[in-house]
């Protein structure tokens, strides 16, 4: 059984199970492969130095939609052009934590540096959100619907089984957050 | 950051509506932008206010009020300043994987508490002259 994060003379620090390793080693692949960009043949080599990505859509698949949301609520032109020049970076920044995450997977304890730790909080976010889009939680009444199952031995189908998923996740994120928080106090 | 148009004298009166155009595309650059953080199930209360006080560097108290905020009205305006200031405070969010927002501080359409008075009434002023 995983253990709580906790923050201590070493830093933040947590311990997984082998098979949860695993787990969330898979989970983090899944989000990466979400979020590699499309390579675009036609793509000008110099525009992709700097970033720039003009061939970029909106996303249709909605977990990646709410991974790389539109940056204006009622500007869909305005979005989409902020997205040509930040989408591309920000896809690589949300892959770059979730790869920190992923390499941290390699023993049973998790020593976390403040940067480490950053790292593993966003790409446990990030695998939280897709996860949610699959479970269908819009509304913090389904995220109450999903939090009260809690035991392994019910897991019977695909949509039990995310649930438990989704709860492992949350909660070793929670216990990951307080830890940070009790970090940001030593240092204030 | 400078206001010049939200900070102009009293917009109900000695407006001269010749000059409006032109003034108002001289100062568009300096309209304050507002960064909205919208409320979502997913996101963790404890999170949300980790990323206020490490972000933005507010204080526990401010960033939980913020918090709480968003999580009770279903958004909250958390920074202002120039449009490519909330831009760039927008991605850093997504970065965070928190559903932010920039919009127009005079837009005004939220009537939320943490807007300031002064760039309401900026935009206040504009709707009377217009």
């Amino acid at each position: 059984m995983a253990k709580a994060f906790k923050y201590g003379l070493k830093g933040i620090t947590g311990f997984l199970e082998p098979a949860e390793r695993e787990l969330l080693r898979s989970l983090i692949d899944d989000v990466i492969s979400m979020l590699q960009p499309a390579e675009h043949t036609s793509q000008d080599p110099l525009a992709a130095l700097i970033g720039l990505d003009m061939d970029v859509q909106e996303p249709t698949d909605r977990a990646v939609k709410r991974l790389l949301p539109n940056v204006m609520k009622n500007d869909d032109g305005a979005s989409l052009e902020f997205r040509q020049l930040t989408e591309r970076s920000l896809r690589e920044t949300k892959i770059g934590a979730l790869r920190a995450a992923a390499l941290d997977l390699d023993r049973d304890e998790v020593v976390l540096t403040a940067e480490g730790a950053r790292f593993w909080s966003m790409a446990l976010n990030d695998v939280r959100l897709v996860l949610a889009e699959r479970l269908d939680i819009r509304d913090e009444e389904d995220a109450e619907h999903v939090h009260l199952m809690q035991d392994w031995s019910q897991a019977e189908d695909v949509e039990s089984y995310l649930a438990l998923v989704y709860n492992f996740t949350t909660w070793l994120q929670e216990s990951l957050v307080q830890a940070m928080l009790q970090s940001l106090d030593a240092r204030a | 950051m400078t206001l010049s148009v939200a900070l102009g004298p009293d917009t109900q009166e000695g407006t001269r509506t010749g000059t409006e155009a032109s003034t108002d595309s001289l100062t568009a650059p300096d309209i304050p932008w507002n960064l909205v953080i919208w409320n979502d199930p997913v996101n963790l209360m404890s999170y949300v206010s980790y990323v206020f006080q490490s972000y933005f560097g507010y204080s526990e108290s401010k960033a939980n009020k913020l918090m709480m905020e968003v999580h009770k009205k279903g958004r909250s305006i958390v920074a202002h300043g120039s449009k490519e200031q909330v831009e760039r405070h927008a991605v850093a969010m997504h970065g965070f994987g928190l559903w932010a927002t920039v919009e127009k501080a005079s837009g005004g359409n939220s009537g939320n508490s943490k807007n300031s008075g002064k760039s309401g009434g900026s935009g206040q002023g504009k709707g009377k002259r217009g």
